[in-house]
């Protein structure tokens, strides 16, 4: 049971990354609201996950940021994709579709 | 009511409840210890500490201006466990990364911490979160401290020392860091050195930064002395942690030597039977047995708590371990105090009964004789010195004669036990015509009572057969009465005119005999000495260089010669302001005030009073 879990976790992981790029396609955003989202789908447990994602992004050019003074509390970092970025997540899409049809293939056939 | 404790999120300020941000500040030190090696970690960090002061915002608020525990709690929940989060960045950046260069980086194996593996321990769990550290079968461990047990249960107390000492792996963190890098004796050497290393470096780095700094001094002077500040601050601090790796070291490396001697000697010292010397020694200074066993928990106490407390600390310092347990550092507190008042209790006890000291004069009588033949009796006991060490042997002699009057010895007879103690003898004028004999025993007591009730206990015999007095060499005391410094002198009275011969034997009871030619007490026995107006004056001593002349010369020698003769012909003396002399036409003595004359014709006496 606890292997199951542990399967469904490193799945959702897997795909984080498509799903924050695609997140930030529609908008940039800060961490807080990345959060909010991923969590109305379920698809992040844990909030500490996202940050060193962002953060290894960011570094390898697909995202980038800029400071938003906030009235409640401290100045927030908001995420963007850059033209890189863009294209990475197109690409991304594509293999996601062609990895949903072969896993669904592969599953099916199992049945 | 609660601590709270003011702290500072992202450039937001919170108070925080002392126990919340322990736990808040452990979290966060976890994460960073996850993310301190990864690339952009300070980042990382960042980010999450400004979503973690936005969570705690959202917690706050006018009426509730602290945060708790539960907020704490709620920020680390939603935040999620380091190792679930860190694994995956590491799982990201396989995707991406060529797979040696991502296990430089984020499979750098984590720090390993100390902590007692609650998952397969058999106590504690001590010896099972060791093994971890150190990558041994914690069987052997088990093995070992159990041997260590046998041994004065050093093992035992040990243990629990550790267990004290070392938290339990409770959060997966934890027990990642708990199995994480091998550490073991070369490695905490190899820490030494790498923060030694790592000093060197930054001190490097702050050498170019002070070299830039001063080029650009005009620019910032302000900044300058911030940066000299935080230079030096940082400096210290550096030096401090490589001294401190150091000193836990030691610490723990002599609190076990000092705890294993120390617990050796206790026990030792408890399972002493009443024939060793050094426990009859403590015997007979403590009023009771029940007290040696005070003192001996007490100084085990005294000394155990601080050795303890030294293991303890240089464990904590050595592994890093941050967290504290208040209460324990009270109850090691308390225990001493306890220990130190046994000590100081006994000790007290004890000195009281040395508060008073106490003299009681016994009259023995003694049959007159123109001529005393004075002796020693040597006391036919088996005996054992007790003051003195194995390194003394070897003056034995001179020590002995030396420091003979403080010898105290036990002495066994027919079974029975007994404190012995040298005596000593003087001879002075006596006041009157009559020769008297008085033992002087003296002993120590809570109170004059119990000190003359314990100096009359002192058993010391004189016996006198025609006239011949023997003087027992040593006293004797009840082991029941203690040592209480006690102390004999027999103080013989002598008539003027009464002659005492000091026989050989006397050599080690006479001490320091005043007489008229300053002779040394070894110089006295084997003569014949007779009392005069002015003291003992030897009749034996033709020949013998006295005192005076050892430093005059000859010149007062010559000056004894002519002063008195003793001869067949007779006797001379004399004598600045008398004379007496003894031959064949009889007995004459002249005086300032008198004469008298024995010869042929009867006796004459002249008096200037006449």
């Amino acid at each position: 049971m606890v292997n199951s879990e542990n399967t469904k976790a490193q799945m959702r992981k897997g795909v984080l990354e498509l799903c924050i790029l695609s997140i930030l396609s529609q908008g940039d955003a800060y961490p807080t609201e990345i959060i909010e989202k991923l969590k109305e789908t379920k698809l992040v447990v844990v909030e500490g996950t996202l940050y060193p994602l962002l953060t290894r992004l960011k570094n390898t050019g697909l995202l980038t940021y800029r400071w938003e003074e906030s009235t409640s509390g401290p100045p927030r970092k908001y995420y963007m994709l850059t033209e890189i970025g863009t294209t990475y997540l197109k690409e991304l899409h594509l293999s996601w579709y062609e990895l949903v049809d072969a896993v669904n293939k592969t599953i099916n056939k199992q049945d | 009511m609660n601590k709270t404790v003011t702290i500072n999120i992202s450039g937001i300020i919170f108070h925080i409840e002392e126990d919340a941000y322990e736990k808040l500040s452990k979290y966060l030190t976890t994460i960073r210890g996850y993310f301190n090696k990864a690339e952009g970690g300070s980042e990382i960090m960042s980010d999450i500490e400004a979503r973690i002061a936005e969570m705690l915002q959202s917690k706050t608020s006018a009426i509730k201006q602290v945060v708790l525990m539960s907020d704490v709690d709620y920020v680390m929940d939603s935040m999620g466990k380091p190792e679930e989060f860190a694994s995956d960045s590491s799982e990201g950046s396989s995707s991406e990364n060529d797979t040696n260069e991502h296990s430089n980086t984020y499979n750098e194996p984590i720090k390993k911490r100390l902590y007692r593996d609650g998952d397969s321990k058999v106590l504690g769990g001590v010896c099972s979160g060791i093994g971890n550290y150190f990558d041994i079968d914690a069987v052997w461990l088990r093995i070992a401290l159990l041997l260590m047990f046998f041994f004065a249960g050093t093992g035992f107390l040990l243990y629990l020392i550790l267990w004290i000492a070392i938290p339990e792996a409770k959060t997966t963190a934890e027990k990642l860091a708990m199995k994480g890098e091998r550490a073991d004796i070369n490695n905490i050497s190899k820490a030494v050195k790498e923060e030694a290393e790592q000093l060197k470096k930054r001190m490097e780095k702050y050498g170019d930064d002070f070299k830039n700094m001063a080029s650009n001094h005009r620019e910032a002077p302000r900044n300058a002395v911030e940066k000299i500040v935080d230079f030096t601050g940082d400096v210290l601090i550096n030096i401090g942690r490589v001294l401190l790796k150091i000193i836990g070291v030691l610490m723990v490396i002599f609190g076990v030597i000092f705890f294993f001697g120390l617990f050796s000697s206790v026990f030792g010292l408890s399972f002493l039977t009443h024939n060793v010397e050094g426990k009859e020694w403590i015997d007979l200074l403590l009023l009771d047995g029940k007290d040696f066993y005070l003192g001996l928990i007490g100084i085990a106490i005294f000394i155990g708590t601080p050795i303890i407390m030294m293991i303890y600390g240089g464990v904590k310092i050595l592994f890093k371990i941050k967290y504290s347990n208040r209460w324990v550092n009270l109850s090691a507190g308390i225990i001493w105090l306890i220990g130190f008042f046994l000590v100081l209790m006994v000790g007290i006890k004890t000195g009281s009964d040395f508060n008073k000291t106490a003299k009681v004069r016994e009259n023995i009588s003694v049959i007159p004789y123109n001529t005393l033949v004075l002796k020693m009796h040597e006391m036919p006991v088996n005996f054992h010195e007790i003051s003195e060490s194995d390194e003394d042997k070897e003056g034995e002699k001179g020590y002995k004669s030396y420091r003979r009057n403080n010898d105290y010895m036990i002495g066994t007879n027919n079974g029975a036990k007994y404190l012995l103690g040298h005596a000593q003898l003087n001879i002075i004028k006596s006041q009157t015509d009559q020769i008297s004999l008085v033992v002087v025993k003296e002993a120590k007591g809570s109170d004059k009572r119990a000190a003359t009730e314990r100096a009359k206990n002192i058993s010391y015999n004189v016996s006198q057969m025609d006239s011949v007095i023997e003087f027992d060499n040593l006293f004797k005391v009840n082991n029941a009465d203690k040592f209480r410094v006690q102390d004999i002198t027999v103080i013989l009275k002598l008539p003027v005119g009464k002659i005492v011969y000091l026989d050989k034997s006397l050599e080690n009871l006479i001490y320091d005999i005043e007489n008229v030619s300053n002779t040394y007490d070894g110089d006295m026995i084997n003569r014949r000495w007779i009392m005069t107006e002015n003291g003992l004056k030897c009749l034996d001593c033709d020949g013998l260089i006295s005192v005076d002349d050892h430093n005059n010369g000859v010149d007062e020698e010559i000056d004894i010669q002519k002063e008195v003769n003793i001869n067949v012909n007779g006797v001379d003396i004399n004598a600045k302001n008398a004379k007496i002399k003894v031959d064949s036409n009889g007995v004459k003595i002249h005086s300032k005030e008198s004469k008298v004359v024995i010869d042929g014709d009867g006796i004459h006496v002249d008096s200037k009073s006449k």
